[in-house]
């Protein structure tokens, strides 16, 4: 068994899914965004990471770590729903180019008033567990403690999820606002704060992933969530943007994928995992792979 | 329709000229050097120039220019060189990795090449002088040839500084990577003998010149554990190199890593290997070792190359003078103490601007940048480093070797300083076949005119 | 109704050779006008507004959301570079003309799956491609010389054109001048060029199919064949602006095209204006001279730009103002000009109505 999981097949399994829940949790945050609003929100990442340093600069004060990141969530939380209220309601019915671009400026504005409150040097955040690799016989198994708190923190955050769109009433009225506004509103369901909280709720998940991105090796810096925000878009369209169960495969597909054609390829090829995925998975299923309503124009 | 037409361009017309009129009272009209021969030479004055980090990833090498416009002022306050005050313009290219980078003074279009086009074209510098950065110099070199402008001490170890037959005018300041990566590999050859290594560098001409040093030198490293970071991308956020880079050499067993990197980065792979419980022994180039910016714990008993005095030996007479220098020097370090550590960027800001200065001097009254060009190539130069600075017609490098050093682990409350236990100044070529020799470790006194 | 409405023929090939030949004249004797410095600037604005005309297009003209032109650019960057790089001497016109066929080569290699898709998913593929680009170039080491790049030589000014400069900076002053003269003259061949395409036959096809697919379908348009074209014309002059910017910085690095350049150049064809061709040349003149932009607004707003803040400032100008612009007035600068023209009761322009931001 030790030897088993101390063994390159099993590494890049790790490494994958390490990474690829990171990605299935942002490429869930935009999916949620989707289904209710039908906004891509490219400033998600950047949401995300100016709740991470709210939070994470708190513990530099001698607040505890755990409730750092309770406060990130919270400011996550918050900020989504006020960035709705704002940014988006407004532009409900236009073009679909027209909130992109309104996002994409609010990611500029979010990365530069980061670093002009806290400096763009990057930050240490300490990991709750140790970073210390298992090992087995004098190899190392690419699994530590953290890495272990970081898949477990993932998949339970995605039950919770899936437990609140499916069993609560709140998850129903949720859906009702999303699928079918004008029916839910004569429902009495209340649509719009519908829309705000599932904004809230999309950047709440985000924060998480922010959280775990910095506690790691990576480290807090106002750009640190780009390049995760590529891969969990490129994770939400390969599983279909109507899919919050299609964003986690595609997400953990994405982490697999990348990290597989970087062991046994090319490290020069990895870059391009997420296109060569997205080429694939797109030519079989141009909506995406877990959706189902084919005919449906985006 | 046709009329219709003419009404937008002439909008567009007014607009172009609106914003052109605002562009140009923003970047002013004046030349400061064109009232003689040579540009920016005056009788009583001349003006220099450098591309710098001033922000950004590599922003802890903007003491290195401070100092030498520290020592420049304190020359200008004794009355300048022959009667003529350095007045040295520095400008942020954040590392030509500006972009829409973030921290960065620089706007979007800002870049080596456009800050250095400020300096030649619209400053008319006499010549730039301690620029910074392998890739950033490299992409002006062309640009600083067809204009003719001097390109003086850049500050790299690459080789691309001595090519005197194609850049005349160009003149790097320390060893070349190659050289201190063949010293490393003298050193790890006798020190840790059979061990396995790895090596992480930069992935421009930094590392590639240090791993070519390390391979000439006899050093076998494996093509797994011969890895690269792109300083790019800790602007622009994509996939961490230095994360899988180090649990890469970790898992591959690597005993013995050198590091090719600037301190940031420097800074991130210790710490990166600490939190995976790693710790082989440390070899980092001396670009990106010195302990005051690489600030980190981790960096303890680390061994690097310094072609600089030790910044607390107090024997060596430039030690108190600089440090006078920078407590005189407000503006540029307004929170230097009497009790603040020396450190290496500020001796090497100082060295190389005490090269000019002399230089200069030795020039005598007319200024010429060909004459400037034939005096630093033949006038053996007084300075800070621990050999003396030598250039000639076919060398164009700078400093011609260094010492092993290491990093003191005297605990993380006091400041460590770089320790040189032996006096050993090594020296050798960039190729396989050149020798490594030793020079004696020379403490050149300072010149009278600049006591 | 509006595609009917563009379906006329407007303005003659001679009138708008007239309008863009006028334009770039003046442009040029504006570059006389201009320090040395500003023409560096302004020769970079030039290879900018090259690659936001064919973002224009893609984006206002056809309808198809890109953020991939950022990486068509770089692929012309590098094609000129390699080839510059490796025959010094070929004449400038050659090494463009390769940059543009390569840009196309990419934009059909994308187009290729990418023309099914729609919206989200069409931005997904396009932010996955610039996204690999970058990393591709420092990888490929051997070919793309890493993260240092390749450095070329710088532009040559002939001799007879220093000879109009005297002073101890001649040389400097002619050398910039030339560099912008050069910039400005192929960024107006494209203008033109791009100007006859809006108007052509298949500008209107273009037009049609993103107004009404099913309506251009009934008329015979190949709705796969328009789109893919729609992606290669935009990707051939990011190939062209990536050659131009390539060859006036005498250099190409990885650097200069990060993921953030897509979001710059989205950024900049909107504040100009989407879907017109004014609207690029404004976007190229904000690109040009932004850093003048942030200094002035620094020093109206006090800010030290030393600072932390001021540092930071030009994200937060930028952002700020793409919000603003979004959300106010989402036809850019462009057509603010038209609101105005409109309001003089001037005959209504085709140009100014762009149903992608209505």
């Amino acid at each position: 068994m030790g030897a088993f999981l101390a063994s390159n097949f099993m590494h890049n399994i790790f490494g994958g899914l390490a990474q690829g829940v990171i990605y299935s949790l942002v490429a869930l945050s935009l999916v949620i965004i989707w289904q209710s609003t039908h906004v891509l929100n490219f400033a998600q990442g950047a949401m995300a990471m100016f709740a991470t340093y709210v939070g994470l600069t708190e513990i530099g004060r001698g607040v505890g770590y755990w409730w750092c990141v309770i406060i990130s969530v919270v400011v996550g939380m918050a900020f989504g729903g006020i960035t709705e209220r704002v940014l988006i309601r407004p532009l409900y019915g236009k073009p679909e180019i027209n909130p992109i671009v309104v996002m994409v400026g609010f990611l500029g504005v979010i990365e530069a008033v980061t670093a002009g409150i806290w400096t763009s040097t990057t930050r240490n955040i300490p990991a709750p567990f140790s970073q210390i690799y298992y090992q087995y016989r004098g190899r190392l198994i690419l699994l530590s403690p953290f890495v272990i708190f970081q898949i477990a923190l993932a998949i339970g955050i995605m039950l919770f999820v899936a437990a609140l769109f499916r069993y609560t009433k709140l998850g129903l009225q949720l859906r009702a606002a999303a699928l079918a506004p004008e029916v839910a509103r004569l429902l009495g369901v209340r649509v719009h704060r519908m829309l705000t909280i599932g904004w809230m709720l999309s950047a709440g998940v985000g924060a998480v992933a922010a959280v775990i991105i910095a506690s790691g090796n990576f480290g807090l810096f106002p750009t640190d969530m780009d390049g995760v925000f590529v891969a969990g878009f490129i994770a939400a369209a390969v599983g279909g943007l109507e899919s919050p169960m299609g964003a986690i495969a595609g997400g953990l597909l994405l982490g697999l994928v990348e990290q597989f054609i970087l062991a046994y390829w090319s490290p020069s090829v990895a870059p391009l995992s997420g296109v060569i995925l997205l080429v694939v998975a797109l030519m079989v299923r141009p909506q995406g792979i877990f959706t189902r309503s084919v005919n449906r124009r985006v | 329709m046709i009329k219709g037409r003419l009404t937008r361009t002439v909008t567009l017309l007014a607009a172009s000229a609106l914003t052109l009129g605002f562009a140009a009272t923003g970047v002013g009209l004046s030349s400061a050097g064109a009232a003689t021969a040579t540009p920016g030479v005056t009788a009583n004055s001349i003006t220099i120039g450098a591309t710098v980090p001033l922000s950004g990833i590599a922003v802890s090498y903007a003491e290195v220019s401070a100092s030498a416009n520290a020592v420049f002022n304190y020359i200008n306050k004794h009355g300048g060189v022959n009667g003529r005050r350095i007045k040295y313009i520095r400008l942020d290219d954040c590392y030509n990795l500006a972009a829409f980078g973030l921290g960065c003074t620089a706007g979007p279009s800002t870049t080596t090449l456009s800050q250095t086009q400020v300096l030649v074209a619209q400053d008319h510098v006499f010549a730039t002088v301690g620029s910074l950065g392998t890739a950033a110099q490299d992409s002006v070199l062309s640009y600083m040839k067809t204009n003719g402008v001097p390109q003086l001490f850049v500050n790299s170890g690459s080789s691309d500084w001595s090519q005197p037959s194609t850049y005349p005018n160009l003149f790097g300041f320390q060893a070349s990577y190659q050289v201190e990566g063949k010293v490393f590999a003298q050193y790890i050859k006798t020190h840790d003998k059979g061990k396995s290594v790895g090596f992480i560098g930069q992935n421009d001409d930094f590392g590639a010149g240090g791993y070519a040093g390390l391979v000439n030198g006899g050093i076998n490293i494996a093509s797994d554990n011969h890895l690269s970071y792109n300083a790019a991308d800790a602007v622009t956020g994509s996939i961490s190199d230095i994360a899988t880079d180090v649990s890469t050499l970790q898992s591959n067993g690597a005993k013995v890593v050198v590091l090719d990197s600037i301190p940031a980065f420097t800074s991130a792979i210790l710490a990166t290997a600490h939190q995976d419980g790693y710790s082989p022994q440390w070899i980092i180039s001396s670009v990106g070792s010195d302990p005051i910016s690489v600030n980190s714990p981790y960096e303890a008993n680390a061994i690097t190359f310094d072609s600089l005095p030790a910044t607390n030996d107090k024997s060596n007479p430039w030690t108190p003078w600089l440090r006078s220098i920078i407590l005189a020097d407000k503006t540029d370090f307004p929170k230097f103490t009497a009790k603040s550590p020396m450190d290496g960027n500020m001796q090497y800001g100082a060295a190389f601007a005490v090269a000019f200065a002399e230089t200069l001097k030795a020039e005598g009254k007319t200024v010429t940048r060909a004459g400037f060009v034939k005096t630093l190539e033949s006038t053996k130069l007084a300075t800070l480093t621990i050999t003396p600075l030598q250039y000639s017609k076919s060398n164009h490098q700078g400093v011609l070797g260094g010492v092993i050093a290491n990093i003191s682990p005297n605990g993380s409350a006091a400041p460590i300083y770089f320790n040189e236990p032996s006096h050993v100044v090594y020296t050798t070529g960039n190729s396989k076949n050149t020798p490594i020799k030793t020079l004696p470790y020379v403490v050149s006194p300072i010149p009278a005119w600049l006591k | 109704m509006n595609f009917l409405k563009s379906l006329r023929v407007q303005e003659t090939t001679r009138a708008r050779l007239l309008s863009v030949s006028v334009l770039t004249i003046v442009a040029l004797a504006i570059s006389f006008l201009l320090p040395p410095v500003a023409d560096s600037q302004m020769a970079g604005g030039a290879a900018i507004t090259i690659v936001i005309l064919g973002l224009s297009w893609l984006i206002g003209w056809s309808g198809q959301i890109s953020l991939g032109n950022s990486g068509f650019m770089a692929v012309g960057a590098y094609a000129a570079g390699i080839w510059a790089h490796h025959h010094a001497t070929t004449p400038l016109i050659f090494t463009f003309l390769l940059a543009t066929v390569a840009g196309a080569l990419s934009g059909l290699i994308i187009a290729i799956p990418s023309t099914r898709l729609r919206g989200p998913y069409l931005a997904g593929m396009t932010l996955a491609f610039s996204a690999a680009i970058t990393p591709l170039a420092q990888n490929f080491t051997s070919v793309t010389g890493g993260e240092g790049g390749l450095f070329l030589n710088s532009l040559s000014t002939p001799s007879w054109f220093v000879h109009f400069f005297s002073g101890p900076n001649a040389t400097i002053d002619a050398n910039a001048q030339w560099t912008a003269d050069l910039a400005v003259l192929v960024a107006g061949i494209s203008f033109f060029l791009m100007a006859n395409l809006f108007h052509s036959r298949t500008g209107r096809a273009m037009r049609l199919v993103r107004d009404n697919d099913v309506a251009a379908e009934l008329v015979g348009i190949n709705l796969g064949r328009t789109r893919t074209l729609a992606f290669v014309v935009a990707a051939s002059f990011a190939g062209l602006g990536g050659a131009l910017y390539t060859v006036i910085n005498a250099t190409v690095t990885p650097q200069t095209f990060p993921l953030t350049l897509s979001i710059t150049l989205l950024t900049l064809m909107v504040l100009g204006g989407i879907g017109t061709l004014s609207g690029a040349v404004i976007g190229g003149i904000i690109y040009a001279f932004s850093a003048n932009l942030v200094d002035h607004i620094n020093a109206l707003t006090g800010v030290n730009p030393t600072s932390n803040l001021g540092a930071n400032m030009q994200g937060i100008i930028f952002g700020a103002l793409l919000i603003l612009t979004m959300i106010f007035a989402p036809r850019g600068i462009a057509g603010m000009g038209a609101a105005v023209q409109r309001l003089r009761k001037t005959r209504r322009s085709a140009l100014a109505s762009s149903s992608a931001v209505d």
